[in-house]
């Protein structure tokens, strides 16, 4: 740590050098850049959007500096705005008191030069990228409804009708020709039947056809039946080991958040090692990166604009002063009503992975069901998978027991249902 | 003529079988959103209140995520007395000290909920360069730099309501969890010694209130 130290105090010097010939060379605007990014950056934005501060587009004009020159009045409200309010400065004390008295950091460390560079730096601020780009992707930046094809049963109705009509039209032409035809042979006239016993004759007639066409309907309805099959409610296709992945209401990303940005899983779900549920994450969690974060690299703003309407939060003011919705997320993971299963109980002491279950979550921009959730599944990952007793304060007296009664058979492997995994009233209660 | 209306017959038949077959065997567009028919459904979905669900009671209908009644309490909980004011922050940083005793093994734990709760933002070595500090506005400021002499307490009150960018993680760890996390980060400040091995019972006044904080006698 000592090294650190030193190594650190050396880098600052070198910082501070640096500073001097950059300065020097008239590097001013993207040092106050720097600067800015490293002192100012947590609390203020160049535009007027506020974070913990006040943003600071225009604070030349604002400001309203008394018998001090407005450069003066910036310089010894940035190096210690406490002297300056307990001075009773009026616009120090009246901005004070606006942002909710909260204390501004003390920049003492902060040289005039640096001062001046900040401020060349938020008078020409850098051209908006972001917000410059977010109102035109608002609309575009949605992904393109698909337009799936016309539904076969459509076309198949369509069909049959336009099929039922020209039958009907060469029915009664057929009838008038066979009618002129007999006359001029001087026949009788063909009696008019009705439809229904023309078709009568016509089956009769063509049993071969009628035998295929049964046996082709009777096949296609027992693929269906076939097909229905696979969709019993497990949640789960089979046939393309694709499981339930349904829209959620906010188009969050677990590839991004827990992917890219490295978030712990329980840092949303961080009540999955304390209790029977991982948790659907409160809109506060969101909340704590989001307040910040306004844009996304997706939806821009659209989709993070939805948690700002869930918890009544105001990004123009910063407060939560608007009216607050519940997200209706959708539950992806469902279990069935008599099943019980406990989060904790697998994470903490069983030692599993979320990934056991739940699949590489972090590859994941819709979250899928991967394991198919059903008892067979239970069953054999509780007939497979070792306890972890070792190191583990829990299992310390049933793991002596048990190696006293299993004491010579080293094959035996202390898997879960060699403990009560397989017993009915563990999970159905 | 006889053999070209036969021919017509054949083909309309023709076609209709095909249209028909085609319509049975193709797969409809299977709608992602829809979870598959649940057989049995009765099994689904008890009349037993389940978290997350959806559920009609005496006419009104209580949906997932809904707020605790107001004045409603944790089991377990315990009242944080410091103010999420300037003031109690200031007050905090004076008089508030960690009650955990320091031992290595809840340092340890102190930095594995480090790396479940902060890294992603503070960074590794806490110098503020984590994954999502490089989406914020502006970084953390670094533990062993503008925090070096941050005191427990104000670390402490800072994990609670949150400070500048930082949201509040009060709801996320446990007041004993935040005092491990508070030993972890005295750790990447750079602390040397263990700052509490004595027997200690301190007594403090925070916001006009009496109130008496105790610290957790040491391993003997």
């Amino acid at each position: 740590m000592q090294n650190n130290m030193s190594h650190f105090s050396l880098k600052s010097l070198f910082g501070a050098v640096f500073l001097f010939f950059a300065f020097s060379f008239g590097l001013k605007a993207q040092d106050g850049a720097k600067l800015f990014k490293q002192n100012c950056a947590v609390c203020h934005a160049v535009t007027d959007q506020k974070l913990t501060g006040p943003g600071l587009a225009g604070v030349y004009d604002r400001v309203q500096p008394g018998s001090l020159s407005k450069d003066a009045w910036l310089h010894s409200w940035i190096k210690n705005n406490e002297k300056l309010i307990k001075s009773g400065d009026a616009y120090a004390n009246k901005i004070y008191n606006e942002n909710g008295k909260a204390a501004m950091t003390v920049f003492e460390s902060l040289s005039d030069p640096d001062i001046d560079a900040i401020l060349v730096y938020i008078k020409n601020p850098p051209a908006p990228k972001a917000d410059v780009a977010s109102v035109p992707s608002a609309g575009s930046g949605e992904v393109k409804e698909e337009k799936g094809g016309i539904d076969p049963l459509y076309l198949l109705l369509g069909a049959i009708v336009i099929i039922a009509l020209i039958i009907g039209a060469l029915r009664s032409v057929r009838h008038s020709l066979q009618n002129s035809y007999n006359r001029k042979e001087g026949k009788e006239e063909n009696p008019d039947i009705t439809f229904n016993e023309e078709v009568k004759q016509w089956l009769g007639g063509h049993r071969r056809l009628v035998g295929v066409f049964v046996i082709l309907v009777a096949f296609g309805g027992m693929k269906s039946c076939w097909d229905a099959c696979y969709d019993l409610g497990v949640y789960y296709d089979w046939e393309t080991q694709k499981g339930y992945h349904p829209e959620q209401p906010i188009k969050f990303s677990h590839k991004l958040h827990a992917g890219e940005n490295e978030i712990a899983c329980q840092y949303c779900h961080n009540s999955v090692e304390k209790s029977r549920h991982a948790s659907i994450p409160t809109v506060n969690v969101c909340m704590n990166c989001h307040k910040a974060i306004q844009s996304g690299p997706e939806y821009k703003g659209k989709e993070i604009a939805k948690i700002y309407a869930a918890s009544g939060f105001d990004p123009k003011s910063g407060n939560y002063t608007n009216p607050q919705n519940p997200i209706k997320w959708i539950k992806v993971h469902n279990l069935p009503d008599h099943v019980y299963f406990n989060h904790s109980q697998h994470v903490v002491v069983g030692k599993q992975e979320c990934a056991t279950c739940h699949g590489d979550v972090k590859k994941m921009t819709t979250v899928e069901q991967k394991a198919p959730l059903t008892m067979g599944w239970c069953i054999d990952c509780h007939r497979k998978t070792e306890v972890a007793m070792e190191g583990n304060a829990y299992y310390d007296r049933i793991h002596k027991a048990l190696k006293e009664k299993y004491k010579g058979q080293y094959d035996v492997k202390f898997t879960v249902d060699k403990i009560g995994g397989l017993e009915c009233a563990k999970c159905h209660y | 003529m006889n053999l070209s209306y036969k021919n017509l017959k054949l083909v309309t038949c023709g076609t209709f079988a095909v249209i028909l077959v085609a319509g049975f065997t193709s797969c409809g567009k299977k709608d992602v959103n829809s979870p598959g028919f649940e057989f049995m459904p009765d099994m689904y979905r008890s009349p037993s209140v389940e978290s997350y669900g959806s559920h009609v009671i005496n006419g009104d209908t209580l949906d997932n995520a809904m707020l605790p009644v107001t004045g409603s309490i944790s089991r377990g909980y315990i009242p944080y007395v410091y103010p999420n004011t300037p003031e109690g922050y200031e007050q905090a940083g004076l008089y508030l000290k960690n009650p955990t005793v320091y031992s290595e093994a809840v340092e340890k734990e102190g930095e594995v909920l480090f790396g479940k709760f902060c890294v992603h933002c503070h960074g590794v070595a806490g110098a503020g360069d984590g994954k999502v500090a490089m989406k914020l506005p502006g970084p953390p400021p670094a533990y062993n730099g503008a925090l070096k002499n941050l005191p427990e307490g104000k670390i402490f009150h800072s994990i609670t309501y949150g400070k500048n960018s930082m949201g509040p993680h009060q709801s996320l760890v446990t007041q004993e969890e935040r005092w491990k996390l508070v030993y972890y980060v005295q750790k990447l400040q750079g602390r040397k010694t263990v700052a509490h091995d004595s027997v200690e019972v301190e007594e403090f006044d925070a916001a006009g209130n009496s109130h008496i904080f105790k610290k957790a006698a040491p391993k003997k």
